[in-house]
């Protein structure tokens, strides 16, 4: 996994997604978590869950990344499934440090919505 | 690059922390715009009020629904005949415009009266309509009507009767995004959950944010039909007031514009656990890529993928007629915020479209975080720009077309760049495939204009444009 | 049989004719040159208001907003007055006047709008010692009046505080056309200067129809200039074509600077014309032009092909500006169109009193109601009964729906019609105007008789 495999990744998911965007922070958390376990089961071969709502949706969401990740970057067909996890955690920290911990926006964390 | 002051702004510095203009390797950690914060007053600014963001943008969409709005007539006449959501009963939301018509001794001595036999009035006059939503405005709200214990009073005298009640003075806030959340607040809180709605699919969604904008919610209701969807309620496009009271039986909240909706999306997770969805419906690539979504979260891929296929069958090759001609493109974007992200890529993917500036009047930083992660380099963000600095801003990017209002794009006619309404629309829907075929054609249309042309031309022969059509 | 007065006896309006005070004095505001008016109140005051003149007149028109927001409707909207007056004045260096236009928020603050503006003219003159920008008190409050007593309101207003002192003599007449479109205006200035008459006309809205221009320059503006409000208390004469609109202006010179103040009924159809003219004329002692009996002689050679054959007995409802509906009710009559109800939209009780309406009292021998202070679901309550006939509607675009749906021939006249365009080019006043109107009239009906196929084989030979 090199940093410009992430820098990739991380460039689509701002480019075409919306979920790491959501109101508040707690929210931008549980999708980026939820989306990004799911995809990291979908990358490694492994059936994800999907008997809640919220796994269903997270599972909607990582379908599609991951459909667009393997054909827009064809290197992640060589990802082995015990990497598909480092990869999918530097993922995450990028995606949190830009939109939670280091993002501007103000509101992210008022209590109410 | 830092955010930029511009010339006209040198009096009103302030203003340099609401315009952005983004270079390669800088993202929204290093700068985003202030946003949804106060207008500096006299600036020419776009931005309406929080009244018109309830009642206007949302509210009044309904097509079974009273919009009394109590207050001096201005705020009613105002917000008639000022939009384009037609519905399929014969557009009731389009036609009528309920006032309490405030006059003084009504300021000194209270409205509520008055709001009373208004109500009353309203209902007897229209006997089959029995729903109704009942908005304050800025007098009424400084003079403390209790709107809500009116309403009460009626529904116990009407048992057949529902209003909702909605205070958002035009005061409140800084834009219309107040109103939005307003209304969007006291819905769930007083009205969701009120009524079971009748469950006809074992796949049912809320679509929310989505105002039929000349068709749009009627063509996409084509795509979940298809789909065997219910979609439960729609908020608002041609909409209803009792469908909104079940949203809580959805299985999905889809939701297409973040802004003025958002938050009913997120408190219907919060208390019923429905998941949100947030899609783009305007786009090829983007409109396909949330029937997709919506599909693997219901476990019918099957059924999208057909209506998809189907889709791109019959329109993709419009599109790509329009794609090859429209290449290189420069356009503005100058609506109310969630159209910046929702268009920027779809436009520049889809069309070939460069979009070089965007300014939204009521945006929020997420909107900014959101268009700056999707935009280009070399574009300008602008929050709630003023009229000075869009001709500042023109000057510098040049754009080919301006997706604005009518207002604007009578402005910049004169400076012979057409516009596409962007609220409105031209001749829409614009929204799912057929729609973005539309916009397409509209947006060529505009760019290739011969009258446009012809008014670069100093007959007298001494302009430079004559001389610039001759080299061409 | 006869004419009956009454009054909308419900309490709500449904679908109202007219918008609040301050959308009337932005009317007002918009057509003096070097000017922006500045609305205190809430943003969606301006914002609509602006799209309305948008609609109407396919333009754009700069108007600010002080933007009050909820610290103000607390502590009072004074710093946001004063922020705005000097933003606009730093940033427009041409600027001349700021009306600032108060509404139903502002008023019941309570914000000392005179006591603000001396702080602005202090501001004013140490900051720009070479300037001379006139900073307006506009009183309106949305709960009184309408549109019509705003546009009012801002006219003398703005007068009050330039006319300050009277001027020499100019030789001039001052014309108070009253809310009219680009079209009425340049109709005006065209009579005038057939009679040799130097007439100032308040506001000068000429320019509210402007061109694209290869050098891309903007003159969407009014043009009545400083100088030539300063200079109305020098003329010879005032003349107010519309009782509701400009008449108070007239009546303040008059009082103020002894300038003679003449009011004559609103010059819509023929005899309104000739009494506006044959007015003009007694006051200057210029002759009536052969140019303008030769205008009449076409006008009514024109409308005399419509009148018997394709007007008579035909029942009009009218509806809009108090004095617009009263003038195009005497022009239908005029025409041997029966008007039966007219529609004027606010609580002026004089409009009951109103000689106009008194006159046509005396002259119906039909059916006929005035409702004042109205609604549009007045017109559209009555078209609910079977029984009751129209065969014309008279008055602006926000009827639209109630032809639409009653599917009755409409003709747009007044204030706004963006339903169909360039009509603000056109005059409605003048003999060209009734002309003009006829024909719209007709052009209509001639078009439901085709849609309806009703009858429309009388046009083959006509």
């Amino acid at each position: 996994m090199s940093p410009e495999q992430v820098d990739q990744l991380f460039g689509y998911v701002q480019e075409r997604c919306l979920w790491q965007f959501s109101s508040r922070s707690w929210d931008r958390q549980e999708n980026i978590d939820g989306i990004l376990a799911t995809a990291t089961d979908l990358l490694a071969g492994r059936e994800p869950k999907r008997d809640t709502p919220m796994h269903k949706i997270f599972y909607a969401d990582a379908l599609l990344m991951v459909g667009d990740f393997k054909s827009r970057f064809p290197w992640i067909a060589e990802v082995a499934p015990e990497e598909a996890d480092a990869l999918m955690g530097s993922l995450k920290d990028r995606l949190v440090e830009h939109t939670i911990t280091k993002s501007l926006n103000h509101e992210l964390n008022h209590s109410l919505y | 690059m830092p955010m930029v002051l511009l010339e006209c702004d040198k009096d009103i510095p302030e203003r340099q922390q609401h315009i952005y203009l983004k270079v390669d390797g800088e993202d929204s950690r290093d700068y985003l715009p202030v946003s949804n914060a106060s207008t500096i007053p006299g600036t020419l600014s776009e931005r309406g009020c929080a009244f018109c963001g309830a009642k206007l943008v949302i509210g009044g969409v309904l097509k079974d629904t009273i919009q009394m709005i109590h207050g001096p007539i201005g705020c009613a006449y105002d917000t008639w005949h000022t939009k384009r959501y037609p519905t399929d009963n014969g557009h009731f939301n389009m036609k009528y415009v309920w006032s309490t018509d405030m006059k003084e001794s009504h300021i000194v001595f209270g409205g509520e009266k008055r709001l009373e036999k208004s109500i009353n009035e309203a209902f007897d006059e229209m006997p089959d309509v029995k729903r109704m939503f009942v908005y304050t405005t800025c007098p009424t709200a400084l003079i403390g009507d209790d709107i809500k214990a009116v309403a009460k009073k009626v529904m116990s005298e009407r048992p057949e009767v529902d209003i909702f009640t909605c205070e958002c003075p035009g005061f409140a806030g800084v834009s219309q995004s107040k109103g939005h959340h307003v209304l969007n607040i006291g819905w769930i809180n007083e009205k969701v959950g009120s009524l079971e709605p009748e469950i006809t699919s074992d796949y049912t969604m809320n679509f929310i944010g989505d105002f039929n904008i000349q068709g749009d919610t009627q063509l996409l209701q084509t795509y979940w039909d298809k789909l065997g969807i219910q979609v439960i309620a729609h908020f608002t496009g041609n909409g209803t007031y009792d469908a909104l009271r079940g949203m809580h039986r959805a299985q999905l909240n889809v939701v297409n514009c973040a802004r003025s909706s958002g938050y009913i999306a997120n408190e219907l997770k919060k208390r019923y656990g429905i998941p949100r969805l947030d899609i783009d419906s305007w786009g090829f690539s983007y409109m396909a890529e949330g029937i997709r979504k919506i599909c693997a979260f219901f476990g019918i891929e099957d059924r999208g993928e057909a209506l998809i296929a189907d889709e791109y069958e019959k329109w993709k090759g419009k599109l790509d007629w329009y794609k090859e001609r429209l290449q290189g493109t420069k356009m503005a974007i100058w609506t109310g915020g969630p159209r910046l992200w929702h268009w920027t890529k779809s436009v520049e993917d889809d069309l070939g479209i460069q979009v070089v500036a965007m300014s939204s009047k009521f945006g929020h930083q997420e909107d900014f975080e959101k268009v700056i992660a999707r935009g280009q380099s070399g574009t300008y963000y602008i929050d709630d720009g003023n009229e000075l600095e869009f001709f500042e801003i023109i000057e510098k990017v040049k754009p080919d077309v301006i997706f604005t209002g009518p207002r604007v794009g009578e402005l910049v006619k004169k400076l012979h760049i057409p516009y596409v309404n962007g609220h409105g629309y031209h001749n829409g829907p614009y929204m799912g495939f057929e729609g973005f075929v539309n916009l397409a054609r509209d947006t060529y249309n505009a760019v290739h204009n011969p009258l446009l042309k012809l008014a670069g031309t100093d007959i007298r022969g001494t302009a430079p444009a004559a001389f610039k059509e001759a080299a061409e | 049989m006869g004419c009956e007065i009454t009054s909308r006896d419900r309490a709500g309006i449904i679908n109202p004719m007219y918008d609040c005070q301050p959308a009337g004095a932005q009317y007002a505001g918009i057509g003096m040159k070097d000017c922006i008016p500045l609305v205190h109140g809430g943003q969606g005051c301006t914002m609509f208001v602006r799209l309305l003149f948008a609609q109407h007149f396919k333009e754009n028109f700069d108007i600010a907003s002080t933007s009050l927001h909820e610290e103000s409707a607390v502590f009072g909207g004074h710093a946001r007055m004063q922020d705005g007056v000097m933003a606009l004045v730093r940033r427009y260096p041409h600027l001349r006047i700021i009306q600032i236009i108060t509404t139903c928020s502002t008023e019941v603050i309570g914000d000392d709008v005179e006591g603000s503006i001396n702080v602005c003219n202090k501001m004013i003159k140490e900051e720009f010692p070479d300037r001379e920008v006139y900073v307006v008190p506009v009183h309106t409050p949305s709960f009184k009046s309408s549109q019509v007593g705003g546009y009012s309101e801002c006219v003398l207003s703005t007068f009050k505080t330039i006319a300050k002192k009277k001027a020499e003599p100019s030789g001039k007449l001052n014309l108070f056309p009253g809310w009219v479109n680009p079209g009425d205006v340049t109709l005006l200035k065209r009579y005038a200067a057939a009679m040799d008459v130097d007439a100032s006309i308040f506001m000068d809205t000429e320019d509210f129809d402007s061109p694209m221009l290869p050098d891309k320059s903007i003159h969407t503006h009014g043009r009545t200039t400083v100088e030539d409000i300063r200079a109305s208390s020098g003329a010879f004469a005032s003349l107010a074509l519309a009782r509701y609109e400009g008449a108070s202006t007239g009546e303040f010179l008059r009082d103020e600077f002894e300038v003679p103040h003449h009011l004559v009924s609103t010059p819509y159809g023929i005899a309104n014309t000739d009494a506006m003219l044959r007015k003009i004329s007694e006051i200057t002692g210029k002759p009536i032009p052969e140019s303008l009996v030769k205008e009449r002689g076409i006008a009514l050679d024109a409308l005399q092909d419509l009148a018997h054959m394709f007007f008579a007995d035909k029942r009009v409802a009218i509806f809009g500006h108090p004095d617009l509906v009263i003038g195009l009710s005497e022009f239908c009559i005029e025409v041997e169109l029966k008007p039966v109800l007219l529609l004027l939209g606010d609580d002026n009780t004089k409009y009951k009193r109103d000689p106009r309406i008194l006159a046509l009292k005396d002259k119906v021998n039909w059916d006929m109601e005035v409702v004042c202070n109205a609604d549009l679901w007045e017109l559209e309550k009555r078209l609910k009964d079977p029984d009751y006939k129209l065969d014309l509607i008279l008055g602006h675009s926000k009827g639209r729906y109630v032809a639409i749906d009653h599917k009755i021939p409409m003709a747009r006249v007044g204030f706004p019609t963006f339903d169909r365009a360039g009509l603000y080019r056109q005059p409605t006043m003048g003999y060209q105007g009734a002309m003009l109107l006829g024909e719209a009239i007709a052009n209509a009906m001639f078009a439901h008789m085709e849609y309806t196929h009703d009858r429309e084989w009388i046009l083959n030979t006509w």
